[in-house]
């Protein structure tokens, strides 16, 4: 398979800062898959999503060395906070959905039947008609999604999408994720919520001070992070199932 | 002008729009409604600054229903353009050079404002102002004298106030923030 | 009370353009007239256009709250203390020229609200949007527009949040002038750094959905324009101009 994205040895540093955010990082992103990284603020998974997406230095501006290439056409990313990602031009969550397409130029059936798709793939068809204002957290940041799905991006980068939200409509989105996945688009998720992320990942990076520190699947990897050592120490379950008894126990549960 | 450009002019427009509320909370006798037209014209340029002042000016009439201040618009200009101006000198990194390029620029808005408000409007616009030209203008004063007076007094403290709060905001954005406003480099 | 009302009249269904060119066609023509009864002729058209609107009720009690004050200091500033030669009325002595003059101004700014309160009240800020989306309006300039309008609520929140936190904190707001100078500061500097750190996820957002990219925006729902529509339009234009073509000949003859 083809990567959608592959970076190697790529260092990004972000204007006026005099460390790099990102240190000679190589990774690849294929269609299809869920790829979360974690690690501690300032670690740089941000900044990942950024590079990774095309996003930086274009938009945000600074310094990028090593090799990047971006096969992707179309890229989307969501970031933590739902209100400040609305265009503020749109009266109905429909509009708010469809500006994407309509910002393309895209004929107006083409455009409401993406809007209408992506609605669906994030069950808020019943959301349609509200005004963006007047819905809570956890709907708008589904809504965000959609807006983000809405253009058919082959990418789609999520930046810790379930802070700002209760566990319920954390759980709502990132039940969501797989059957975006399915239908062909990369997932790059960067958060520290390791018990979701794991739910949903196929793969996972932890980042310290810039550089990938491990990479794998979310069981060996995330088992040995920050997190799951707390977890461990506390005598809590931690975030990932690290053995077969402590999966059944969570399956049993 | 370029996104960013637009979502800082929006950011200036906001500005200008909701200051007012933490200086009636304050109970000053200024408005501060070119604040955020300053910041922007410090931040992006004149060009921008002159697009914050006058979406501020339409939006403000939306907002209160008032649209014969629409006139004053040209003002919003003059303001924008004195603030780049004085950001492009360096005036605002402090404030000993901040307060009096304030004055100036009252100076300068005041010598738009009080002819428009003379001749268009007979001296009577928004309260504050009109208040302290009957005032004047019950004392024996002309009536041009009376406005005059009036604008320039309190449009040289409300600008003061705003290049010094403007200084202040600027000299407090973070290194890493103001690293991504190339015009504060100049 | 000020705002937009839902409604079926001639101005709801017309094109947002046309009421608008109305209204500007009323604060455009009471600068130019200059004679009391060349004003209230002008107020009464503005009356009409209000009842077209089905806001005549809607709109004038507003606009006559706006006007009072204005109103109150014309009557002072010119009627009492306007020049000679003076009337007698009642107790009062007042000036006749500057009675003249309060009814000219007064009436060009009762004309100006009633006209734009009128089309508050029956432009939908949504068909505005679409009208400058279909009208080919550049991107800037709707979303400088309607955004800023619909961030203002939570900036508004947010500087009263900020408020109560610094008095929590300790902060005066009451004492002398300098006191109260020296807490501008505490108030409006976490306001706008707060504002300014959430540029750059705003224009990836904004970046990442197209907006304001080169191809054009397509309107979903273009209100019906006409070519009377457009006539009375034009005609408008023609009608400003003839008004201040004869108020310079007027002050030349």
């Amino acid at each position: 398979m083809t990567a959608l994205v592959m970076l190697e040895g790529v260092t990004f540093t972000y204007p006026g800062a005099v460390q790099p955010a990102l240190a000679d990082v190589s990774l690849a992103l294929s269609a299809g898959e869920v790829l979360v990284a974690t690690g501690e603020s300032g670690a740089g998974c941000s900044t990942l999503l950024l590079v990774a997406t095309g996003f930086a230095p274009r938009v945000v501006g600074g310094r990028l060395r090593g090799n990047r290439r971006i096969a992707a056409e179309r890229c989307g990313i969501v970031f933590a906070r739902p209100w400040t990602q609305l265009t503020g031009l749109c009266s109905s969550v429909r509009d708010e959905i469809a500006f994407g397409p309509a910002s393309r130029g895209l004929p107006g059936d083409v455009v409401l039947a993406a809007a209408e798709r992506a609605m669906a793939e994030l069950h808020i068809a019943h959301l349609a008609e509200r005004e963006p204002s007047q819905l809570s957290g956890g709907e708008l940041q589904r809504v965000v999604v959609a807006a983000a799905l809405a253009l058919d991006p082959e990418v789609l980068a999520l930046d810790d999408p379930a802070a700002e939200l209760d566990p319920e409509a954390a759980d709502t989105l990132y039940d969501a994720l797989p059957a975006i996945a399915a239908a062909g688009t990369a997932i790059v998720i960067a958060t520290p919520d390791l018990e979701r992320a794991s739910r949903v990942a196929t793969r996972a990076v932890v980042l310290e001070g810039g550089r990938i520190v491990a990479t794998g699947r979310p069981a060996e990897v995330l088992g040995g992070t920050e997190a799951a050592r707390i977890a461990r120490a506390a005598g809590c379950p931690p975030p990932v199932p690290l053995d077969v008894p402590a999966l059944l126990r969570r399956v049993q549960r | 002008m370029t996104l960013r450009d637009l979502v800082l002019v929006r950011l200036g427009v906001a500005v200008n729009l909701v200051i007012g509320q933490i200086v009636a909370a304050l109970l000053l006798p200024v408005y501060l409604d070119s604040v955020g037209t300053i910041l922007v014209a410090s931040l992006v340029g004149p060009r921008a600054a002159i697009v914050a002042g006058l979406t501020s000016q339409v939006l403000n009439a939306v907002l209160s229903g008032n649209f014969s201040w629409l006139p004053f618009a040209i003002v919003q200009v003059v303001i924008a353009l004195y603030a780049a101006a004085a950001a492009r000198l360096g005036l605002f990194r402090r404030l000993a050079t901040a307060v009096p390029a304030g004055v100036g620029m009252g100076f300068v808005a005041a010598s738009c404002s009080a002819p428009i408000s003379y001749f268009l409007f007979g001296g009577v616009t928004a309260g504050g102002v009109t208040v302290v030209t009957t005032v004047l203008r019950a004392l024996g004063a002309p009536l041009g004298v009376a406005v005059a007076a009036a604008s320039y007094s309190t449009d040289l403290l409300d600008k003061a106030i705003a290049c010094a709060l403007v200084s202040l905001l600027l000299r407090s954005l973070p290194r890493t923030l103001a690293a991504r406003f190339p015009a504060l480099a100049r | 009370m000020i705002g937009y009302v839902p409604g079926h009249s001639p101005l709801h269904r017309a094109h947002p353009y046309t009421t608008l060119a109305l209204a500007g066609a009323l604060l455009l023509g009471a600068f130019a007239l200059t004679r009391p009864i060349e004003v209230w002729t002008l107020v009464a058209a503005a009356a009409v256009f209000a009842a077209s609107g089905g806001a005549l009720r809607a709109s004038a009690r507003p606009a006559l709250l706006l006007s009072l004050p204005i109103w109150a200091l014309l009557f002072v500033l010119h009627g009492l203390l306007g020049a000679d030669p003076r009337m007698v009325v009642g107790p009062l002595s007042l000036s006749v020229a500057g009675v003249g003059r309060a009814l000219v101004l007064g009436g060009r700014v009762t004309a100006i609200v009633l006209g734009f309160l009128t089309a508050l009240a029956t432009v939908s800020p949504h068909r505005l949007v679409e009208a400058m989306t279909a009208g080919g309006v550049p991107f800037g300039r709707t979303f400088l527009l309607a955004s800023t309008l619909t961030i203002l609520p939570r900036m508004r929140e947010r500087a009263a949040q900020i408020l109560e936190a610094q008095q929590c904190r300790g902060l005066r707001i009451g004492g002398s002038v300098v006191a109260r100078l020296r807490a501008l500061g505490p108030l409006a500097l976490p306001l706008v750094l707060g504002a300014l750190a959430e540029v750059d996820e705003q224009v990836l957002a904004l970046d990442a959905r197209g907006a304001g990219g080169a191809a054009r925006r397509t309107a979903l729902d273009p209100p019906a324009d006409s070519a009377s529509q457009r006539m009375l339009r034009g005609s408008l234009l023609l009608v400003v101009v003839a008004a201040y073509a004869w108020k310079f000949w007027r002050m030349r003859g």
